[in-house]
């Protein structure tokens, strides 16, 4: 079989057990976990993937890996359905070696060499499968080959009080980077890696060869490729990204992630103002239906919902019912929620496919400020009983 | 399924007024989100017919881009799946006047086929229908003939093409067509099966006779001659006849009764359309929006009531929507008051713009239009 050149190749680590989510990811991958209404996480990547004109992209998944696999399919809904490149599922498979887990994000894409050489590429990109954000991969991959750099590695600014919790770039004022730092107690520098890279195929491969040699090493990007290529004295570029990013890693990120895609002027716009479209995998669902006693405020409804209650300031997915008298409040209401008559949702991510029965109270019911909220999760198609009250805060 | 498809995609584009100014019947926008013909590609996915026939006359393109590469019924554009059959696709007709005359363009495929049985559809009565219980319905019976129908929808004032009175056997005793037959007759849902080689047999020996019309021509006519056998399947659920734009208007009110929704949209056959990647409608912290149905990617910051909304409508703050029907990208201006409206797609209401029409005959604004 022959393989068509490609500038560039993405690798989309997807395999992130994101126990930080809790409950959210007990049997789904956190990439999968549904965001802003109609999408999934993953769907950002992709997207900005396929509006990048990049059209060949790698998914690394290893944790809970089915309902992932069976989202991204064939990958027409991204049009990624390309003979010439398009999207592969790539779970870490038994060679003739014996079967290996993915060790660290290096590994991963170590053992996915075969994939990547097929293509010959110029540049590899390597995405993480947990941001949420709208970039335009091209521009990057344009700065990368006209300074000629080895690695070019996104990077945001980020207050200086808050950069010793991030991987920290210290830079010289063209841009070149001299120095890599973890979690540094005393940051030189404000300019916070995205986990987003661009390498020259060939230095990368070279690198990832050496790196599962050495027996010591984490085999991660941060911890591992990065220095080792800063030491051997290769070019590495940092990436000024000004746009809207957030790591939605936690479950105050995620929930915070969508409450900022509200509002007439949201400071993330899913809407599309700037022309840039998020694609997903859409259900067959019909249109929504706001009854006689529906009042929705200041929030994203999504197709397939029968509405009867009060929603503010909330996100409700595609596939939701909301009884008469029931209230919802800065809530994400993820796909499939039944939420019965005189339901209350307060600071809450309700997972997919759960029921609310009727009267249950979820939340905050008293008045508190609202950053000192703490949010309520309701795990997958969990059952939460009539007349029952959640605690703010509480998993379940 | 041992069957195919043919679907007629214009019968009634003469009776639907503007809706089909610029477009084939198939194509008309209903519900928020469909398009008609997404009734007949998916009652024929839940059955497993994969092959079929879209015969089509005028106005086409916006069907052919609907369609796309008709993978959201898991169908493909192929040889032995969906193949589009503009008129003289085959060199042996022009342009029809009906559907006996239609089929003839379809012949050869017809001929080319290996499937036993062909269902018939036009794409104007929308219903969820169980196209496999037709099918066996129509191998039990072993009639010539099955027409699928629906009661209660004949009431002696709404022109039927055909409607048939069956006796308490389900044997057809009476037959009208183009009439307005009364309650005790059922309305014929457009939909047919027939075995292949009958098919081929009737096409070949009615239209070089100068015959045309599949109804009259040749169901009616071999029906008074004794010559043809028939069954009768009852849909059992819900079936909106969009034959008139009067009937495309209350259809769609119609679709605000939650008894008409679950029989359309949450049955045994799911409705699949065209995706179009539009976010969740946003609603605005004014918007009042009762007794609608509403698409995604809508912006509503006005007010709307007994209406439905599709993909992409903009209601500016202010705006007051009420009994209306309003179609993808069109928007409404802060402070314009509009009911009993049917707006086609990508129209512009300014702002403080009143357009009031009745319940009995809507007011139509043309596609693109800026009022």
């Amino acid at each position: 079989m022959h393989f068509q050149k490609k500038r560039c190749v993405a690798m989309l680590l997807a395999g992130g057990q994101g126990s930080r989510l809790k409950v959210l990811t007990e049997n789904t991958a956190k990439p999968a976990v549904p965001f802003g209404g109609k999408y999934r996480i993953i769907d950002f990547p992709l997207s900005n993937c396929v509006n990048s004109n990049i059209d060949t992209v790698g998914i690394l998944t290893q944790y809970q890996p089915l309902e992932l696999n069976e989202y991204i399919g064939n990958g027409q809904p991204w049009r990624l359905n390309s003979s010439h490149g398009g999207v592969q599922v790539l779970p870490p498979y038994a060679g003739s070696k014996g079967a290996e887990w993915y060790k660290g994000t290096a590994n991963a894409i170590y053992q996915n060499i075969p994939f990547i050489s097929r293509y010959n590429p110029d540049n590899v990109l390597i995405l993480s499968g947990d941001h949420i954000y709208k970039m335009d991969y091209a521009q990057m991959l344009r700065e990368h080959e006209k300074n000629g750099a080895d690695c070019t590695i996104a990077v945001r600014t980020v207050p200086m009080e808050e950069a010793s919790r991030f991987g920290i770039m210290n830079t010289k004022p063209d841009g070149t980077i001299y120095e890599f730092e973890e979690k540094p107690k005393n940051p030189k520098s404000d300019k916070a890696s995205m986990g987003i890279y661009i390498f020259r195929w060939e230095v990368l491969k070279t690198f990832l060869e050496a790196d599962e040699a050495n027996p010591n090493s984490e085999n991660d990007f941060g911890k591992n490729i990065i220095p080792a290529l800063l030491n051997a004295g290769h070019k590495l570029m940092a990436y000024e990204f000004e746009g809207y990013w957030k790591d939605v890693g936690t479950i105050s990120s995620l929930w915070e992630a969508n409450m900022e895609t509200l509002g007439k002027d949201p400071a993330f716009d899913l809407t599309g103002k700037d022309g840039i479209k998020i694609y997903a995998r859409s259900a067959a669902q019909p249109s929504t239906y706001m009854s006689n006693t529906a009042v929705v405020k200041d929030s994203f409804v999504a197709e397939g919902c029968e509405v009867s209650g009060r929603v503010e300031h909330s996100v409700v997915s595609v596939g939701c019912t909301i009884g008469e008298g029931a209230s919802i409040e800065n809530s994400v209401i993820m796909p499939n929620v039944v939420v019965e008559n005189g339901a209350v949702i307060r600071h809450a991510i309700i997972g997919e496919g759960v029921t609310v029965a009727a009267g249950a109270k979820i939340g905050e019911t008293q008045t508190c400020a609202v950053q000192d909220m703490q949010i309520a999760v309701v795990g997958k198609d969990q059952l939460v009983e009539a007349g029952s009250v959640i605690a703010p805060g509480a998993v379940i | 399924m041992n069957a195919m498809g043919v679907i007629f995609s214009n019968i009634y584009d003469s009776s639907m007024g503007d809706l089909t100014d610029h477009r084939t019947s198939a194509a008309i926008p209903f519900g928020g989100r469909y398009r008609q013909v997404d009734f007949a590609l998916s009652n024929m996915a839940k059955a497993d017919i994969k092959h079929l026939a879209i015969i089509t006359k005028y106005n086409y393109e916006s069907l052919m881009l609907h369609l796309g590469s008709c993978a959201e019924w898991d169908m493909t554009l192929e040889e032995n799946g969906v193949v589009l059959l503009p008129p003289y696709a085959t060199g042996h007709t022009g342009v029809y006047r009906g559907k006996l005359e239609a089929l003839y363009t379809a012949l050869v495929m017809l001929e080319l086929s290996k499937e036993d049985y062909v269902v018939l559809t036009d794409t104007s009565v929308l219903a969820a229908v169980e196209l496999r219980k037709a099918i066996q319905s129509h191998i039990d019976s072993g009639c010539d003939l099955t027409v699928i129908c629906k009661d209660g929808q004949c009431d002696g004032k709404r022109e039927q093409t055909l409607a048939v009175l069956t006796d308490e056997n389900g044997k057809v005793t009476d037959m009208t067509v183009d009439f307005a037959a009364t309650a005790e007759y059922s309305a014929s849902m457009g939909m047919f099966v027939i075995s292949r080689k009958l098919l081929m047999d009737i096409v070949r020996s009615t239209v070089p006779h100068g015959k045309y019309h599949w109804e009259r021509d040749f169901i009616q006519a071999e029906f008074l001659k004794k010559t043809i056998s028939l069954n009768v399947y009852k849909h059992p659920t819900v079936a909106l006849f969009n034959e008139s734009a009067a009937e495309y208007y209350e259809n769609s009110m119609a679709l605000l009764d939650s008894k008409v929704r679950k029989e359309l949209f949450h049955s045994e056959v799911p409705i699949y359309t065209q995706t179009r990647n539009e976010v969740p409608a946003f609603y605005g912290d004014n918007a009042k929006v009762n007794e609608c149905i509403v698409a995604d990617g809508c912006k509503l910051y006005g007010q709307c009531n007994r209406s439905v909304l599709f993909r992409e409508v903009l209601l500016e703050e202010g705006s007051q929507v009420s009994d209306s029907v309003i179609m993808q990208g069109s928007k409404v201006g802060t402070g314009a008051v509009l009911q009993y409206v049917v707006l086609d797609k990508a129209v512009t209401v300014k702002p403080y713009t009143r357009l009031i029409g009745s319940p009995t005959h809507p007011l139509y604004i043309k596609k693109g239009a800026i009022v």
